[in-house]
């Protein structure tokens, strides 16, 4: 099978490519408005500020969260949820998290057991990929202090039931920080409905921003300590770290062009989230049925749903993952993300944490035809293996 | 010693180990320390712990690798080695069961890949 055009399935690792109007509007504003904001009296400075502001509120009203204050930008998801994590946790606490989570919760939960004698529970997954609300009660303790959720896996594309899980977590007293690094983007999400009390998001993904940006959410009744010191533009002459928010979390300059660009995606979704959505749903389904079909493929994926976000893996008679990845990307020009994710715990909980497993994340700007092209691989790299 | 014993050691771990009567060093996932270590008793010999005979093929493929990372510094993407081999890349997955990535660099001597495959 011959073909010179490169195929893109890796969006869950970063959407590819940017919508040229993010592009566009993140260079515009950059090259206008890119001095440092709130860091000087002078115009430009005051209202990159303002700019900085009108960010921090759209990011609350597309996650229905009750305070702008309260949306700290981060690097991504990993560097927000290190910050929650590492901002929330003391000495002795007990964490409930899943088996289901990526490394940027697993090994800051792994470090702070090391370091400070945090326990945590992992609780397990399903057949259909999915955590059950009653197991996470279960899982709690008298110093249960914090329960971590990723959103959407990354390996399985499965949507854990949030609603359900934030309302127990409310009941106990517990707060529920919220990974929807995955999820973002693809489906909507509800911070206060859910009773969700942080929210960790970057910007990269389904977002359709830049790389390097991401935030932190947090509700008004979470109070995380500072763990990054610094200059705040606000307070100079006090040594003790500014503890008002969102200052209280970020120290430094601002990634500007992220933000710019964080913006102008957020302003793109609005406009084209329904077609989105509607044609990466389409393509995984598509994508399923075919993959489904190939001798030799065993999908770890379980069949995708209306609210299942566009990721499925699976691995081809169980031969390591990267000669497959190697043969899509050399002889099919497809780009695919082999190996374990950064999900170890799936992997091993699945039996593919020797060969890992092939990862296939359909975007926005792929189309009918190329995911039929990787079909049409799959078989044939199915049959000569 | 296999490969797979390597997978045990940690990260920053490098050790030596005797190989077709040479003394060398490795990284904790078997790959040479010192690409310039390499020559073809040593091929040879972890091709072998790899389960592979090596044909004129394998030599073609080797040597095409070993030349591109001393000409620019870093091995070649799949593209560049489909180009220069003349074989399509599932060819060469053939040719090595494990990979290329994993066994036909680590017999040709190359550096760790280290990224998450």
């Amino acid at each position: 099978m011959e073909t010179n055009e490169f195929i893109y399935l890796d969006n869950a690792a970063t959407s590819f490519p940017k919508p040229p109007e993010v592009l566009t509007g993140m260079n515009e504003k950059y090259a206008r408005y890119g001095v440092s904001p709130g860091r000087g009296s002078y115009d430009l400075a005051v209202y990159a500020a303002e700019l900085v502001w009108q960010t921090r509120e759209k990011l609350a009203r597309f996650f229905n969260a009750p305070d702008p204050n309260r949306v700290i930008f981060t690097a991504n998801a990993t560097d927000a949820l290190n910050l929650a994590i590492q901002g929330l946790l003391q000495p002795g606490d007990h964490v409930v998290s899943t088996q289901l989570e990526h490394n940027s919760v697993l090994r800051p939960l792994y470090h702070l057991r090391e370091r400070d004698g945090i326990a945590y529970d992992l609780v397990p997954f399903d057949e259909h990929g999915l955590v059950s609300p009653d197991d996470i009660v279960k899982a709690f303790k008298p110093k249960t202090k914090l329960v971590v959720i990723s959103h959407a896996s990354n390996v399985l594309g499965t949507v854990q039931p949030i609603k359900e899980i934030g309302c127990l977590c409310a009941e106990h007293g517990i707060p529920l920080l919220l990974d929807v690094a995955q999820s973002a983007g693809h489906i909507p999400i509800n911070m206060l409905e859910w009773q969700v009390s942080a929210i960790a998001f970057t910007g990269h993904k389904a977002l359709m921003g830049p790389a390097g940006i991401g935030g932190l959410i947090i509700s008004p009744d979470l109070e995380l300590q500072t763990t990054r010191f610094g200059g705040t533009g606000v307070d100079s002459l006090n040594l003790r770290h500014t503890q008002s928010y969102p200052h209280r979390l970020e120290a430094g300059t601002l990634n500007m062009p992220g933000i710019f660009g964080l913006s102008a995606a957020l302003d793109y979704l609005e406009q084209n989230k329904t077609k989105m959505q509607q044609q990466k749903t389409q393509l995984t389904k598509l994508l399923y049925e075919g993959l489904r079909e190939i001798k030799g493929i065993r999908l770890l994926s379980p069949e995708p749903k209306a609210e299942s976000v566009p990721v499925l893996t699976c691995t081809v008679k169980d031969r390591d993952a990267s000669v497959i990845g190697e043969i899509l990307d050399g002889d099919y020009q497809i780009a695919v993300r082999t190996g374990l994710h950064c999900a170890p715990l799936v992997h091993k909980a699945l039996r593919t944490a020797e060969t890992g497993a092939v990862r296939f994340s359909p975007g926005p700007f792929n189309t009918q035809a190329q995911i039929k092209l990787a079909i049409r691989a799959m078989a044939e790299i199915a049959a000569m293996l | 010693m296999s490969a797979e014993k390597f997978k045990q050691k940690s990260e920053l771990e490098q050790s030596y180990r005797s190989i077709a009567g040479f003394t060398l060093l490795f990284d904790h996932e078997g790959y040479l320390w010192e690409p310039k270590d390499w020559n073809e008793k040593v091929a040879v010999a972890l091709a072998q712990e790899c389960g592979i005979d090596l044909s004129e093929k394998h030599w073609k493929v080797i040597n095409f690798m070993r030349e591109y990372y001393f000409t620019f510094g870093r091995a070649p993407l799949n593209s560049q080695l489909k180009k220069g081999t003349g074989l399509s890349i599932a060819e060469i997955n053939a040719l090595f069961p494990g990979g290329i990535k994993k066994d036909g660099r680590r017999i040709a001597g190359l550096p760790n890949p280290r990224a998450c495959l």
